[in-house]
């Protein structure tokens, strides 16, 4: 069982996946974000993939179902809410027991050990929140490092340490967007003589800010509240609530500038960016838009970043 | 004698307007106002009597006047990609300059965003609503992938909700029949729309007629005016000559080019005529079902771009036999990602387009002609 997961939204709970990160195979689609054409190219072509599960939030991830509606693999497409309120847990509930069946009808296995499962992932995210609320005094880069390295480990073999390397310092900085696929940015940024202190991308706070999972009572319907309950992104279209948790850790932490990591053609982050910037205006915080070609983009993007250290 | 077809649309479109900047002169509006997208549940808010507008349609009325190059470059000062929704980028330029051709419209009391069409919408509605400060209610449509007891449990709970916050707003109480009357009203406009349609196929209509005369489906689906005004183009065109079948038939796949004088590209089709398009049958909402909220559920969980692929491929498969085309020109609208798949499946040549339904500028007019040679010689 190999199955490739495009995003945080996929309950871990149910059982493991390996989260698409890169792929550097032929383009299915232009237009799309890179990333999903990456993850259609990699569900179809590569032969160590079995199967594939993704959400229904963004465009470029709304269409995934139809690129991939002819494939043999397993495919399942999970329902993520657009709202948080009862009625979105309970519709989420029934999609996540969907999945789990979904899995287990199509691999013929049972995957009875949810609870535990939940158990750790809660246990896991408690330690990793304490390292994120430790950031200004550690390398981000080593922390980045970690996250990416849990993403493809199975959950039973994954370690998170208590410690991370302490880090250079710098100039305070905030990352937002999506860095699964530039790993090395944070060097970059780092050595740049900045700090990166706080962050908004998917594979961070997203990944361990979801509130523990109850492990008594119905286990699907505590995997929905928790991830709907969780820090949003922007697919899910609150950007209210983003702005006002980050506006307030910016203050908090005393940030200096905003760098804004986003992929080509995605939308949900280009229309957060418009509003983004203007709010950071509007607290004299500069901000710093790079744009990811595809997954496998691998431009350097020294002379941006050197110049915003000057700058802020 | 009733009322020409002209003379109903300019009488839907004083109604529509009535409260723009340009017309209003400084009158606030008599009701509450809702900016929607153009899949919204509107019969609920006609029955609670608020006002509702459809900023998509204004960004193609902006880019018929030709005025949305300027709107574009302004919205990217605003931070706004332009690898997004032109709608978007369009309006939110009219917005910050304070300008378009009929006046600014009247200042919205909540923003209502629905994504049975695409996800662009409600992110652009979080943008107006940090513009406007003013509540964002977002209607969210499983569609046809979900398993359809939990999608009409979820969505029923939230047309629910969206009743009770717009009898908030508005100080009314939803009368059940009057909801039950406007549901009516719109499935007539629907068959009335759909028997206008099929005639494209049939007699020698101008497909402009068509691409202008859908808006009305779109903003004014629950009006009994609508209705009548397409019984009128039903009468007017059914006096039309049959097609000229010498001519070959095409498919027009995707969206009117709002800023082309004729909507299409009549330049590049030369010796051919426009027997079909997908686009003015997306608002033929289903309204199935025995109960209110059973035929709102219907009728806005499944529209096209909400449906399994496969629904959608036998949907145009059979929209396309019936039309007799032998060709389709298919556009990959760098604003409406969400339609690039629809055209995955269809059995029939097709000249694939690059182009934006408000931004002239995405259209290589050259390549495109070659691109309608070539597809015309393969026929």
């Amino acid at each position: 069982m190999n199955i490739l997961s495009f995003s945080g939204f996929v309950p871990a709970q149910i059982c493991d996946t390996v989260r698409f990160i890169q792929y550097r195979g032929q383009r299915n689609i232009p237009h799309y974000c890179g990333y999903a054409a990456d993850f259609i190219a990699q569900v179809l072509d590569d032969p160590q993939v079995d199967g594939c599960v993704f959400p229904r939030t963004c465009d470029s991830s709304r269409v995934l179902a139809s690129y991939l509606s002819e494939c043999e693999k397993f495919v399942y497409r999970l329902h993520i809410p657009a709202r948080r309120d009862e009625a979105a847990i309970s519709f989420l509930s029934e999609n996540i027991r969907g999945y789990k069946e979904a899995v287990e009808s199509y691999y013929d296995v049972k995957l009875d050990d949810i609870p535990a499962r939940a158990k750790r992932i809660n246990e896991r995210n408690r330690v990793v929140e304490r390292l994120y609320a430790a950031l200004p005094e550690l390398s981000y880069s080593a922390y980045l490092h970690m996250l990416h390295e849990l993403l493809q480990t199975p959950l039973r073999e994954q370690t998170v340490p208590d410690s991370l390397p302490g880090g250079a310092g710098g100039k305070p900085v905030y990352l937002v967007g999506s860095t699964l696929c530039a790993a090395d940015l944070p060097a970059l940024i780092e050595g740049a003589g900045m700090n990166i202190v706080g962050d908004r991308i998917t594979e961070s706070k997203r990944l361990f800010s979801a509130p523990p999972v109850p492990l008594e009572g119905d286990i699907y319907e505590g995997i929905a509240t928790s991830i709907l309950q969780n820090n949003v992104s922007p697919t899910q279209n609150d950007f209210a609530f983003i702005l006002r948790e980050d506006m307030e850790e910016i203050r908090r932490k005393g940030v200096k500038g905003v760098i804004f990591v986003t992929q080509k053609y995605c939308e949900p982050y280009d229309y957060l960016y418009s509003v983004y910037r203007k709010a950071m205006d509007e607290i004299s915080v500069p901000t710093l838009k790079l744009t990811l070609a595809d997954s496998a983009d691998s431009r350097r993007f020294d002379a941006a970043i050197e110049t915003f250290a000057d700058i802020i | 004698m009733g009322l020409s077809s002209l003379q109903l649309q300019a009488k839907l479109m004083r109604e529509y307007y009535r409260d723009f900047s340009k017309y209003a002169k400084g009158k606030p509006p008599a009701k509450k106002t809702a900016w929607v997208t153009a899949f919204t549940p509107v019969e609920i808010l006609e029955a609670l009597d608020i006002q509702y507008i459809y900023p998509e349609s204004y960004a193609a009325v902006i880019a018929a006047s030709g005025r949305e190059q300027t709107l574009l470059k302004e919205s990217e000062l605003q931070a706004l990609c332009r690898d997004c929704c032109s709608y978007a980028c369009c309006i939110e330029g009219s917005l910050a300059l304070e300008s378009a051709p009929r006046g600014m419209p009247p200042r919205p009391d909540v923003l209502i965003a629905t994504n049975n069409q695409c996800n662009t919408l409600p992110n652009w509605w979080n943008i107006l609503a940090r513009r406007y400060g003013v509540p964002l209610i977002v209607v969210d449509y499983p569609g046809e992938t979900a398993d359809r007891q939990s999608a009409y449990g979820y969505v029923t709970a939230q047309h629910m909700d969206l009743i009770k916050r717009m009898e908030q707003l508005s100080g009314n109480e939803l009368d059940d029949s009057r909801l039950a009357e406007l549901i009516e009203q719109s499935r007539t406009s629907v068959a009335a729309w759909e028997r206008v349609r099929k005639l494209l196929a049939a007699r020698e209509i101008e497909p402009t007629l068509l691409f202008d005369g859908i808006s009305f489906l779109i903003t004014s689906r629950c009006k009994p005016e609508t209705a009548e005004l397409y019984e009128a183009m039903y009468d007017e065109f059914s006096q039309l000559p049959p097609a000229n079948k010498s001519r070959k038939g095409i498919y027009w796949l995707g969206y009117p080019l709002w800023y082309h004088e004729k909507r299409y590209l009549p330049e590049i089709l030369d010796g051919c005529r426009i027997c079909g398009s997908n686009y003015i049958s997306w608002w033929s909402l289903d309204y199935a079902g025995d109960t209110a909220m059973e035929q709102l559920f219907s009728a806005y969980n499944y529209t096209f771009l909400n449906l399994a692929q496969s629904t959608k491929d036998a949907r145009l498969g059979e929209d396309i036999r019936r039309s007799g085309a032998a060709g389709a020109v298919t556009l990959h609208n760098k604003s409406c990602k969400c339609d690039f798949v629809s055209a995955r499946n269809i059995a029939i040549p097709q000249a694939e387009l690059e182009i934006d339904m408000i931004d002239r500028t995405f259209l290589d007019l050259g390549q495109a002609k070659r691109q309608m040679d070539v597809l015309l010689e393969n026929l």
